[in-house]
């Protein structure tokens, strides 16, 4: 692919794929090649990057920040957002800091970025220069280097976070740690199965391992940063068990490398008690394989995700969206929720359109305080079943790896035991097909080949079959299609006015 | 089926793939031949699709805000590779920012799209619109390979 950098990588991984922690020696070597890919590489020195990051204080640390936030209740917001030259993004940063109070800032890569298309995103660099106006759906973090990060860094009063959403994920990670951000968003599963097409699922679980195994590297130096796991995958109607699965994999292959502050993000479903159901069994299920693997000391904070569907065009329709987000984040216990706005069905926010939707979430978390739903038959259904779900899935997969999560979770993928709703990757089977219910829930219409037990699927169908009958369609899998864009639609569709 | 052959894609380094997905299920329901791309497909990818399944049409989907960048001298590329006259569509969220349509959608015809489509476009619409500009073309339907 032109503008691709191609791989210089003369030592490549030699060790057969297994989740141990990469060595010393071996990483070393691995982290050399790495950082000649591009000519800003060289300045990364996690030494000197440790110290820097000693010299923050506390408030722009994320991994305090948010230990204070669950010591506290707290529910944090934070944004995406990333534009493509340096003006622009200070500007950004500022303006979610400020005007938006968002507790974490974010720095969104552009695509070029994510996929280490670095000539080209130097010339979308060049391009939005000349038009004054961004041309890239990111900052292109590798390209402006370390001290530009920091540069960022500095014009901020929060902790900072790197989002890109991407397979390869090498160099963003030491440019991103280096330059003084405290968290990165992506993990070898997640990432591989939603946003790549020909990446095996083995690349993106070596790609990340590198990511952890750096992370671990600056802890061994005194430093701890926050890595973080987008467990919202495809984005498209997923079901929490099937997300939880990952965040679970994931987590386990990040804490064979040494990672000790790991974050695990759900998407929203958008009904009330299966989503706080879904924090509740994420946060659960997550210490509860932690404790099998015989890891007692990994912070595991859950973070709530606005809805990452489609989007209604109606700017009203999608406030209402925002603000019940808000309120599902803070009722389900989340650590922190991250934001869209009223902008998202047509494509990025100006700041100020970002910033209005940071408010209005806070607002929502605000009056929601206090309300819990722990106790309530019907949350403990959900937590109950989402849990059955899971451990049916992930116990399956370890079995398959004779106890090693890597191989286990390749294998698999292979065989659709493990599988994820709307992939785009060719490695994933993609047959397992959700559906939303009669009421509101998100099911499993067809289970493809997981291993979800009997009696549970009786569950998903059963519900679904009520939608089916109450709105005259079959029963068959244009229910799912169905639910991709409901929540799109107008009003007037939605929600018909009462006529006499 | 119409006897017509469709080539879609996402372009570029895009991963939106549900809305391609469903827009090819529906295309072909309506009686099209479909040569799926998928995700993560460069422009050149779609050009030299077209000439082998000798193909119709070309939608290129565009989600993620850089397709302005992605979609340039896609027009010259079909004309460079002898396929100068073929139907080109482009939809999607094109452009970074809230831009008012009517200059992308300009933008997009300049480079030489036929039609470009907002985001939110059914599927239905698409498919009649199709079935339009192939009439208004009156050209033959060409040999399926």
């Amino acid at each position: 692919m032109p503008g691709t950098v191609a791989s210089l990588d003369p030592n490549p991984p030699t060790l057969p794929l297994s989740d141990a922690a990469i060595p010393g020696d071996l990483f070393a070597r691995m982290r050399r090649d790495n950082l000649a890919r591009w000519p800003t590489g060289a300045r990364v020195d996690v030494e000197e990057a440790a110290a820097f990051h000693k010299t923050l204080p506390a408030h722009k640390r994320l991994p305090a920040v948010l230990r204070r936030a669950v010591a506290e209740g707290r529910c944090l917001t934070q944004p995406r957002g990333g534009f493509a030259t340096l003006a622009m993004q200070t500007e950004l940063m500022r303006t979610l800091d400020r005007d938006g109070m968002a507790d974490i800032v974010p720095t969104t890569t552009d695509s070029y970025t994510r996929n280490e298309q670095f000539v080209q995103a130097q010339r979308g660099v060049e391009e939005s220069e000349r038009l004054g106006r961004s041309m890239l759906n990111g900052f292109p973090l590798v390209n402006y280097g370390v001290d530009a990060c920091r540069a960022l860094i500095a014009g901020i009063e929060k902790p900072a976070i790197v989002l890109s959403g991407t397979a390869m994920p090498k160099l963003t990670a030491e440019i991103g740690y280096a330059g003084g951000y405290t968290g990165y968003l992506g993990s070898g599963i997640a990432y591989t199965v939603s946003y790549t097409k020909e990446t095996t699922i083995e690349e993106g679980i070596r790609n990340y391992q590198y990511v952890d195994r750096l992370a671990a590297l600056y802890q061994e130096h005194g430093v701890e940063l926050h890595r973080r796991q987008p467990g919202f995958l495809t984005g498209t109607i997923i079901p929490p068990s099937i997300a939880i699965m990952t965040c679970v994999l994931d987590l386990l292959l990040a804490a064979r490398q040494g990672v000790r502050h790991y974050g695990l993000e759900l998407g929203q479903c958008l009904h009330l008690v299966q989503d706080a159901a879904a924090i509740r069994a994420c946060r659960e299920l997550c210490q509860e394989y932690l404790a099998r693997f015989g890891y007692t000391d990994v912070f595991t904070p859950v973070t709530s995700l606005h809805w990452m569907g489609a989007w209604p065009a109606d700017e009203a329709q999608a406030a209402a969206l925002i603000g019940y987000g808000g309120t599902l984040a803070a009722v389900g216990g989340a650590s922190s929720v991250t934001t869209k706005s009223t902008h998202e069905a047509i494509g990025i926010p100006t700041p100020q359109a970002n910033a209005e939707g940071l408010r209005t979430t806070r607002m929502a978390i605000h009056v929601s305080y206090g309300v819990r739903l722990d106790g309530l038959p019907a949350h403990e259904f959900e937590v109950d079943l989402i849990k059955r779900e899971v451990r049916a899935v992930v116990d399956r997969v370890l079995e398959m790896g004779d106890g090693d999560v890597a191989v286990g979770t390749v294998r698999a993928f292979a065989a659709g035991v493990m599988d994820i709703p709307w992939s785009p990757n060719r490695q994933v089977k993609s047959r397992v097909l959700p559906a939303r219910d009669a009421d509101g829930c998100i099911r499993i219409l067809d289970a493809g080949d997981m291993p979800i037990p009997r009696d549970v699927m009786e569950i998903h169908e059963e519900k679904l079959r009520r939608r089916a009958e109450r709105e005259r369609v079959p029963f068959d899998h244009q229910l799912a299609v169905g639910s991709v864009y409901e929540l799109s639609e107008p009003l007037s569709r939605l929600m018909p006015a009462m006529v006499a | 089926m119409t006897g017509r052959t469709l080539v879609t894609g996402v372009i570029g380094s895009d991963t939106h793939i549900v809305g391609n997905r469903i827009l090819t299920m529906a295309l072909e329901a309506a009686g099209y031949r479909v040569v799926s791309l998928g995700a993560l497909t460069p422009a050149e990818e779609f050009v030299r699709a077209a000439i082998e399944t000798a193909a119709d049409a070309i939608l290129v989907s565009s989600l993620y805000g850089q397709g302005e960048l992605d979609c340039r001298g896609f027009r010259d590329r079909c004309v460079e590779a002898g396929i100068g006259d073929i139907l080109l569509y482009v939809g999607g969220n094109l452009v970074v920012g809230k831009q008012p349509w009517p200059e992308v959608e300009k933008r997009f015809t300049d480079m030489g799209f036929d039609r470009a489509f907002p985001p939110g476009t059914r599927t239905d619409e698409v498919i009649d619109i199709l079935a339009r500009d192939f009439g208004a073309r009156a050209e033959p339907v060409r040999s399926a390979s």
